[in-house]
């Protein structure tokens, strides 16, 4: 099979993984030395595709013949779909190749699990170590790991990897039970928590080897099986606490070729895996737990933000007086985010924060207006009952409109 | 009122000029600034067709006279300027507008005013100086994210890599930079209409402006790349306005990919009802993989009985249950509250700093650690969430009774003769009751079901409490504790029951 082949079957394998980012390792450069490749900490993404995503890395399978059976996934062991295998040269050279022409930052591996566990985590292994070892590479490398694998390896793999991801997959012990029989949570939150013990020992002691300095990080299927967003945010909330995720990826379900009936054969709305993605983001940023922004069962509304519909179930912190309220508070208020409010906390030292500020701060005056106070403006929709302002601030009815190439055909 | 006139064409000369102007107080009204060279570039020559200039810009007979001298007034001391103001200048500078020069002045000599609010956001100049040092980083950025290097043939010489681009803002310097630092000695050149540069693989030359044609070579490996980028797309989520968003729309025509991104839409959207890459898998000959499912789950560590068990919700939130560690005929059994952070991760109790200190209190009282049985009330470690922290939580009544369970499969197993409870709610929990309190039971060993139970501080409660005294206070009665159960061992057990 020649390459091109191979790189169509097993990039295609990868499009269902919403995790590229490149961002998180120390800063590297290759000046008068050997080799090539550089980080600076942030991760650029070098192109974006059709579908919204982008592509800041070569993210490829090493193999997609599998001998799993994970009802989600198109290259289960049971589907019908050409397979293919990369030599290590291969993915080797092709990171080289796509990293010269600046197409890319770096190699995101995964993998098929092939004969055993072990055997696959050592492969994968192989190509991180020839990139860094034989070919001096300094760009990213993101190596999936098999939660099954031996830790040695795992550890072997943080000494290469920037970074290290275990895919959760699925929110629940149930679900995964029932869509992925081969694997366990059990060995998932295991493997998870043998990497962050790895990186806790690194931080305790800063001149040991390098253990995947960019952290690890997961990813959750949305829409595959019942569970609703609140599960979904308390178990993200869950692996955030426990090993220290740099970030959980949630990927919207996509189905699948021949799709075995235990899945839906629907899509769930994409503006859902975007709420939830915004969620966490203040779960991650803003101090906000799971539990303040989905109080009971439930999905997250798709008509506002995440942080709007907290604000409208919690009056009683509103109006906040923008002149007086601490920084955490402030960055609570819909239309107001991190950035804006470190920015009127300095403002506020040199004069009094007015509402042309606001808008020069390029907030959403809109959405904000009902919940701010400032030296000039006190919000006349002060006693408007939530659901009227609701009405007023929701985003109109669009989500058809998300695919708008869909409706169009 | 003296009119003066400065022509600078980098931001040192700026920086130069401002100051002098400053140091002689002459207001930016007064002040006219010219930048020959940029003023040329912006007026003639094709961008497009990368044609030189019109001519040298210090010899242009147009510009006007060198300045004049600024009045004689007594000078000001030169401004202090913070350097977090003095990088947004620099960067504004790289902003193609043309009064950058006289916006920088005014901005340098608001500060200089007193009037600080100058650099917020909020104010209209500050507004304006961010947005002018966010369009220069965002080009920036662009240019480390959007140039694609073409591959020349090897016996061609140096440069092995070319790239063509058209920036908007004066970045291509630091831009240079960037790949410098990126591909190590492999030597590649950048052209632009303004300006080129050209790594050698050791050095930086500054070379005139190129026309495209420098760029536009055939190479192989962009036909890869077209085929990964065309792979990678998921045509079931189609939503071009993500990507128009993130890519400019004058930026795709300098992109290899956008030559096919018209086709890889339109097929999306005519098979869009139809599962969306069915149509591209369903070409190629597919295998599927003859293996049992038995023998697809490969060995791995399986989880115990006890952590299966679900007797409460705290399983959800833990990474495995914690059971207890040692002799199996141990004479004596600590029981602390739950496993916390580390025990957690690591599947085996006091492993964490009150595990240390245990040790610690153990050689204290003379006692060999490794003949006791530890354990906790509670096997799942219970905790809420404090930004990216677990903090632990105290166990309910409720919880301690569900996981009574598996220590009264501890207590028939190991049968100690005393049993050390580590706080309150290890208390609790071996005395089968919620009306105690530690601080009725320290100190006082008590018969219970048969055995020996003492009850001493938790580990952590010696971590934690504030003050030096008060520390050792606290480790020195859990070490007069673990004395008394030693001595228990040998006490004759006919005191009746409490």
């Amino acid at each position: 099979m020649e390459l091109k082949d191979k790189l169509e079957i097993l990039a295609d394998a990868a499009k269902y993984d919403a995790s590229c980012a490149s961002s998180g390792a120390p800063k590297r450069d290759s000046v008068d030395k050997d080799g090539l490749g550089a980080t600076n900490g942030m991760g650029i993404c070098h192109s974006y595709t059709p579908d919204g995503r982008c592509v800041s890395l070569l993210k490829i399978l090493l193999t997609n013949f599998c001998v799993y059976d994970c009802q989600y996934c198109v290259n289960r062991r049971t589907s019908n779909v050409p397979r293919a295998r990369f030599s290590v040269d291969e993915v080797v050279k092709l990171t080289h190749d796509f990293y010269l022409r600046n197409y890319i930052d770096g190699l995101f591996l995964s993998s098929g699990i092939i004969q055993s566990s072990d055997y696959t985590m050592e492969q994968l292994v192989d190509v991180a170590r020839r990139l860094r070892e034989d070919h001096q590479f300094r760009g990213y490398i993101h190596l999936k790991t098999i939660p099954d694998a031996d830790p040695r390896l795992i550890e072997l793999a943080g000494r290469y990897a920037d970074r290290l991801s275990v895919n959760i997959e699925l929110p629940t012990q149930d679900s995964v039970t029932k869509l992925a029989p081969e694997k366990s949570v059990h060995t998932i939150k295991l493997a998870m928590g043998s990497i962050r013990a790895r990186l806790d020992e690194k931080d305790d002691h800063p001149k040991a080897p390098v253990f995947a300095p960019a952290g690890q990080s997961t990813q959750m299927i949305v829409g595959a099986d019942a569970s609703d967003d609140r599960t979904i945010l308390h178990t993200a909330q869950t692996l955030y606490g426990s090993y220290k995720l740099k970030r959980v990826y949630y990927s919207a379900f996509s189905p699948i070729p021949q799709s075995p009936s235990s899945v839906p054969s629907a899509p769930p709305p994409l503006l859902r895996e975007h709420r939830l993605y915004q969620a966490d983001f203040l779960l991650r940023g803003y101090g906000f737990t799971a539990k303040e922004l989905m109080p009971a069962a439930g999905n997250l509304a798709l008509d506002i933000d995440p942080k709007l519909g907290w604000a409208l179930a919690n009056r009683a912190h509103f109006p906040l007086d923008l002149n007086r309220a601490d920084e955490s508070m402030i960055a609570r208020v819909p239309g107001i985010g991190l950035r804006t409010a470190k920015r009127l906390i300095d403002l506020r030292r040199l004069r009094r924060i007015r509402w042309e500020d606001l808008s020069r701060l390029r907030c959403s005056l809109k959405k904000l207006a009902p919940f701010v106070i400032t030296a000039d403006y006190k919000p006349a929709q002060g006693a408007a009952s939530s659901d009227l302002l609701r009405r007023n601030l929701a985003d109109a009815p669009r989500q058809m409109n998300l695919w708008p190439e869909l409706q169009a055909a | 009122m003296m009119a003066v006139r400065r022509a600078v064409d980098t931001f040192a000369e700026w920086r130069e000029a401002a100051r002098e102007l400053l140091v002689h107080g002459i207001p930016p009204e007064q002040v006219t600034w010219s930048a020959p060279h940029m003023d040329d570039l912006l007026a003639g020559g094709d961008l497009f067709t990368g044609a030189p200039p019109a001519a040298e810009a210090s010899d242009n007979p147009s510009i006007p006279p060198p300045p004049t001298e600024p009045p004689d007034e007594p000078l000001r001391p030169a401004p202090h300027i913070p350097r977090s103001l003095m990088e947004m200048l620099q960067a504004a500078a790289c902003c193609r507008v043309p009064d950058r020069w006289a916006f920088l002045y005014r901005v340098i000599w608001r500060w200089q005013q007193g009037e600080h609010d100058v650099q917020s956001p909020a104010d209209e100049d500050g507004a304006r100086l961010h947005a002018m040092v966010k369009a220069v980083h965002r080009e920036e950025h662009d240019m480390h994210a959007y140039i694609r290097f073409r591959e020349r043939p090897e016996e061609a010489g140096p440069p092995r890599f070319v790239a063509w681009y058209e920036p908007r803002h004066d970045v291509l310097p630091q831009v240079a930079e960037h790949f410098v630092s990126r591909m190590g000695k492999v030597s590649w050149m950048i052209a632009t209409p303004e300006a080129s540069v050209l790594w050698d693989g050791h050095t930086l030359h500054n070379t005139g402006p190129l026309v495209r044609d420098a760029a536009d070579l055939e190479d192989t490996g962009e036909a890869l790349w077209l085929t990964y980028y065309r792979s990678v797309f998921n045509p079931a989520r189609l939503n071009t306005d993500v990507m128009h968003q993130h890519i400019p729309s004058h930026r795709w025509k300098n992109l290899p990919e956008a030559k096919i991104v018209p086709q890889m839409v339109s097929e999306a959207a005519l098979g869009a009802r139809k599962v969306g890459q069915y149509e591209a898998v369903g070409q190629r000959k597919g295998t599927t993989i003859p293996i049992a499912p038995d023998d697809a789950q490969p060995e791995r560590q399986q989880p115990s009985k006890l952590d299966e068990c679900r007797r409460c919700e705290l399983w959800q939130f833990a990474t495995q249950a914690v059971g207890g560690e040692g002799p199996k005929r141990a004479k004596i059994m600590f029981v602390g509250e739950q496993p916390g952070d580390q025990e957690d991760l690591a599947g085996q109790p006091f492993v964490g700093p009150a595990g240390k200190l245990l040790d610690r209190v153990c050689e204290a009282a003379g006692v060999d650690r490794d003949t006791i049985y530890v354990t906790n009330a509670v096997k799942h470690f219970k905790w809420e969430p404090r930004g990216k922290r677990r903090l632990h939580k105290t166990p309910v009544q409720r919880e301690i009774e569900a996981c009574h369970y598996w220590l009264d499969k501890e207590l028939a197993s190991v049968k100690p003769t005393v049993v050390v409870a580590l706080g309150a709610t290890a208390l609790k929990s071996v005395l089968r009751t919620a009306n105690v309190t530690l601080k009725d039971s320290l100190g006082k060993p008590l018969r219970h079901e048969g055995r020996w139970v003492v009850t001493t501080y938790h580990p952590s409660y010696v971590l934690r409490v504030p003050g030096e005294e008060a520390k050792r206070a606290a480790f020195n009665t859990m070490v007069e504790g673990l004395k008394l159960a030693h001595d228990l061992l040998h006490r004759p057990t006919e005191t009746p029951d409490a």
